[in-house]
């Protein structure tokens, strides 16, 4: 009918734009507010391209045949195995220091988590000043610059506590404290979410407190225990200035150190690269393997989903 | 100079406050106390195992310095065995020794060496102080020698382990700063000049009316560079203006070199850095104070392609420059130090000393270390002469030598200033 | 209820306590070994004497002995005729300030973007955002260091292009190339924290902005910026606070001192033996100034969490 034939959006036969009456009625593409944000979509892909190809690049130059980091001579695997001299895995120095940071992440983790799992628990339900004065004093840890708390512990081992010389021990003491804010303040924030409700049930139901806490709070905590874990892990793996402050001999170098003193020193070259590859496939590993773990611990959970379990994972 | 009698310091660096009394003391005023009284009870004890009173002998070439022996840091025994199963561990600046004759250390005695690397001798001392390491042997320049034997961190030396000495240079069997070699042997001997990159830079240095003055050309701006070494640094602002007595005294001279150097840093946006050994021949620098060693390793780090001879090395014909040596040293704390007595005998062994000049281009007081020697075997570019250190350079070259504590601090207050820039 | 089951309760609650505080007591006694304890230990260098062999410092641990010696000597180098320590510091300022307003107009949008617009590709962009935060920051800046040689791709692609006759050392004390250098570093952190407080605005608080005829600028302009203002501030000390301590991105990426920050003079002290007394003071008077931002931070996120619970 004419009626409708005005109202709908008649095309003419050629698909020619439509008349005046039709084309007031039609939105300004560039006025819609539901359209596809082309400009920010553009600027977060250039975004991520200048963050990752970078790396990519340091990556792919871990393979390469010549001796420097930016001229591309061939491939080659000479970096990582076959020179007792340049490869990674056969060098001693190189492939000390990948042991040192493998060492220094585990026995960080074996001690921080632990330690703040069982601060937050307890600085959660002690509703004291206390509790919330050393509350105050870990996130105080969290954003203090590293260079600062490093300064802090150098004096500490080197005027004080001199019978921990500098060296492993010395960097797990420093790396632990430095981390320990991470498992305390995430596990605080899961305890938080997850309120007293499941406690109080399982009191009603008879349980006692010990039976409470390890049959009913530390598997709800699970998950974000793991996640920390994992952080401290990365963040040790990384680690540079804590490290460097505190470590003395060759074999208590880590990879962070020694690249950066290799750097320093004019040695650099495709060896590094292969050092750095090194570091970011432990971390990766790690951030994927605690990635699944953690999805696979909050299946079913309400608010789970790939989103949260990144966030969570990131301490955000 | 008088010592606050608080200073009690014994020989292993540790500090007056034991652990158990810091940790009696509960909360912080108590605590505070606590400390306080642990620092007044050490200063009873300070009398006896201590350093001297007496304020720190300067060795000169004109005043030599015998050290004084302490009953409390003997030297090792006549005739023993090396250690088994042990990690020699050396401590030495990076790029300084050829890891080949570590390895063939270790395959002859049957131990493993571990080396870890400094990049200045502040730092090395730092960490040597303040870090309780177990460092067996320690390769210092001359003038740190005094504040080491007088903390006792290094031990003096039993001679009967070290027989290769007698292939040294007499002046070094019984050098000004260690009479009869008590703490001391040497290792390598060097001049501190200027190297520049003839394909790059037009000028030449031999050329120049004021040679010293040849890093400071805004010319080139990026690409000079001078060692990351408060001496050296300071040694050349000196002599820029004309200052020959590198170990002055006189403020007005120290403040006129670092004023040079704060005016060099603008100039040129200085790099500070040392890695002559590398920068030169990679191009990245044009124009870098250096060290000889490092010029006449040159070789090994060319790029493919390009000859060594692009690279200059300036030394002042008249011999009026900074000429030094390095020493090996023993350190107090080490736990191998027989091994480490024969370690600084292999090092004084000719073909061994050879096998190290040709990675480290440094030359070393043997009598069979000879420029002929050294060109014949390849091991110095025939364009890179300028580079051999002889016995009589000695005889009119500059040293560097050790500074009163005072003085010292001055030193490195004034190099922090020109290192951090403005 | 009767007088035992009573009685039974509030034993129950009273024990309770002290196992909650047996909790917390291992991590409370580390942090004051570990972490209380070594500021003091600073607080005495700093206040403390020089050794006169080695001009090494000896801490005095009564604080009533402190004395101001070191401090003084801080004081010079910062202001007055030899001062050099007073223009790295307003250096340092310039960099941070300069980093940290650049990440946050590069961080901004794509957070933005990411959480408000991605839609179903929101999990793929969230991996890709959040993977250089797993990727150390020693490789990060290898990098660059490998792109920005004078052989590199960086002065390659530039000479390509025309934009410049001659390759560019940008690895020889530019000032831009640190503050890009300690962008690029710190950029994840403040991307992921903006990222977290963008998704959590309400989408219905938008669409309300959209009904009562806000346009898109409007809404983000009157809506959306204001409900992440608290992100943002959180976000800027995030990733600001870290960039002032920061040492190693200048000696990895120029090693001149014509870009040295405050870093670099405080590892220098502790490097030289007669300066580590001065560096402890140095970096007290460091904390001193920082302790507001980051005294902020911490009353935020405390009041965040109470409002929380």
């Amino acid at each position: 009918m004419a009626v409708a034939a005005d109202v709908a959006e008649p095309m003419s036969a050629s698909g020619d734009v439509p008349g005046p009456a039709v084309r007031s009625r039609r939105l300004r593409p560039w006025k819609n507010p539901w359209r596809r944000p082309w400009i920010l979509e553009g600027f977060t892909w250039l975004y991520l391209v200048w963050s990752i190809l970078p790396i990519v690049v340091a990556v792919i130059f871990s393979f390469n045949a010549g001796k420097s980091q930016s001229v591309w001579q061939g491939f080659s695997t000479r970096w990582y195995w076959g020179n007792p001299l340049t490869s990674v895995f056969e060098n001693p120095q190189l492939r000390q220091s990948i042991i040192q940071t493998f060492r220094l992440s585990v026995l960080t983790t074996i001690i921080a988590v632990p330690l703040g799992v069982a601060f937050a628990i307890g600085i959660n339900r002690w509703r004291t000043r206390t509790a919330t004065t050393f509350n105050f004093v870990v996130v105080f840890s969290y954003v203090i610059p590293e260079l600062i708390f490093a300064v802090a512990m150098f004096f500490l081992f080197t005027q004080l506590f001199t019978s921990i010389h500098l060296g492993t021990a010395a960097e797990v003491l420093g790396l632990a404290t430095w981390n320990f804010s991470w498992p305390a303040i995430i596990v605080l924030a899961r305890l938080v979410s997850i309120g007293p409700s499941y406690e109080e049930a399982a009191a009603d139901l008879g349980a006692s407190r010990l039976q409470t806490i390890f049959r009913v709070l530390l598997p709800l905590l699970m998950p974000a225990v793991f996640a920390s874990a994992v952080l401290v892990f990365a963040s040790v793996v990384d680690d540079f200035v804590v490290v460097d402050l505190l470590s003395s001999t060759a074999n208590t170098q880590p990879m962070s150190v020694l690249i950066y003193s290799s750097t320093r020193g004019g040695n650099s070259g495709p060896a590094l690269n292969a050092l750095a590859t090194i570091m970011l496939v432990f971390s990766f590993v790690v951030a994927i393997f605690g990635l699944v773990a953690y999805r696979w611990m909050t299946r079913g959970e309400r608010g789970s989903s790939r989103q949260e379990a990144l966030t969570t994972i990131t301490g955000m | 100079m008088v010592f606050h009698p608080r200073e009690g310091r014994s020989g292993d660096g540790s500090t007056s406050v034991s652990r158990r009394a810091f940790l009696t003391g509960a909360a912080a005023t108590g605590l505070a106390a606590t400390l306080a009284a642990c620092g007044s009870s050490s200063t009873k004890g300070a009398g006896g195992t201590t350093t001297t009173t007496q304020p720190l002998a300067l060795p000169r070439p004109n005043d030599p310095v015998t050290w004084p022996l302490y009953q409390s840091n003997p030297a090792i025994a006549d005739g023993l065995q090396p250690e088994k199963n042990a990690t020699l561990k050396l401590f030495n600046w990076v790029a300084y020794i050829n890891p080949k004759v570590l390895k063939d250390f270790g395959k002859k005695y049957n131990c493993k060496v571990e080396l870890t690397t400094f990049n200045t001798m502040d730092e090395a001392l730092a960490k040597l102080r303040s870090g309780q390491f177990e460092f067996d042997v320690f390769v210092p320049t001359v003038d740190v020698i005094g504040q080491l034997v007088a903390s006792k961190m290094i031990s003096p030396l039993n001679h009967s382990y070290i027989p290769n000495i007698t292939q040294a240079w007499s002046a070094f069997q019984n050098p000004f700063y260690d009479q009869s070699w008590q703490y001391t042997v040497p290792y390598t001997i060097f001049t501190t000049g200027i190297a520049w990159r003839k394909d790059h830079v037009t000028e030449d240095p031999y050329a120049s009316a004021n040679p010293w003055a040849f890093p400071w050309n805004a010319k080139y701006k990026g690409k000079i560079a001078l060692l990351d070494d408060a001496r050296e640094g300071l040694g050349i602002g000196m002599l820029k203006n004309g200052i020959t007595d590198l170990n002055t005294s006189d403020p007005a001279q120290l403040q006129t070199a670092t004023n040079s150097l704060l005016e060099l840093v603008k100039l040129v946006n200085l790099h500070i850095d040392n890695n002559d050994y590398s920068s030169i021949p990679s191009g990245q620098t044009w124009i870098h104070q250096a060290w000889s060693g490092d010029m006449a390793a040159a070789q090994n780090y060319m790029p493919k392609g390009t000859s060594v001879d692009v690279i200059g090395y300036w030394f002042p014909p008249s011999g009026i420059g900074p000429v030094g040596n390095d020493t090996m040293t023993i350190l107090a704390n080490g736990k191998n130090p027989v091994l480490a007595h024969l370690f600084l005998n292999y090092l004084n062994d000719l073909n061994i000393a050879l096998e190290n000049i040709s990675f480290n281009g440094y030359m070393q007081p043997l009598t069979g270390v000879t420029p002929e020697v050294l060109v014949q075997q390849g091991i110095l570019p025939p364009s890179l002469t300028s580079t051999v250190v002889l016995e009589s350079m000695f005889a009119t070259g500059l040293r560097e030598l050790e500074l009163s504590p005072a003085l010292g601090a001055q030193y490195q207050q004034a190099w922090l200033r020109v290192s951090s820039g403005v | 209820m009767s007088v035992e089951s009573r009685q039974g309760r509030w034993a129950d609650r009273m024990q309770g306590r002290w196992v909650w505080a047996g909790f917390a007591l291992p991590g409370i006694l580390w942090l004051i070994f570990l972490f209380i304890v070594p500021f003091y230990v600073v607080l005495s260098i700093a206040g403390g004497e020089l050794n006169a062999i080695f001009q090494s410092p000896e801490p005095i641990w009564n604080p009533l002995q402190w004395t101001g010696a070191n401090f003084v000597a801080v004081f010079h180098d910062l202001v007055g005729q030899t001062a050099f320590v007073g223009p790295i510091f307003l250096r340092t300022v310039v960099y941070v300030a300069v980093a940290s307003v650049l990440s946050l107009l590069i961080a901004y949008p794509a957070a933005y973007f990411v959480a408000r617009y991605a839609g179903r590709r929101k999990v793929l962009f969230l991996v890709l955002l959040i993977a250089p935060f797993w990727v150390s920051y020693m490789m990060r800046m290898l990098a660059w260091i490998g792109l920005l040689q004078t052989s590199g791709y960086i002065n390659r692609a530039l000479l390509d292009l025309g934009l410049i006759s001659q390759p560019v050392n940008w690895l020889g004390g530019k000032p831009m190339t640190i503050i890009l250098g300690l962008v690029y570093g710190y950029i994840p952190y403040l991307i992921l924290v903006l990222y977290a407080g963008l998704d959590r605005i309400d989408q219905r608080l938008l669409e309300a902005g959209r009904d009562l005829g806000l346009n898109r600028a409007r809404t983000f302009w009157r809506v959306t910026l204001p409900l992440s203002r608290q992100a943002i501030l959180t976000g800027m000390l995030i990733t600001a606070l870290p960039m002032v301590g920061d040492y190693f991105t200048n000696q990895m990426l120029s090693g001149a001192p014509s870009t040295a920050m405050i870093g670099n003079v405080i590892n220098s002290q502790l490097n030289t033996a007669s300066q580590q007394s001065k560096g402890a003071a140095l970096s007290v008077l460091l904390l001193v100034v920082l302790l507001v931002p980051m005294l902020y931070y911490v009353v935020q996120t405390q009041r965040a969490s109470r409002e929380a619970y």
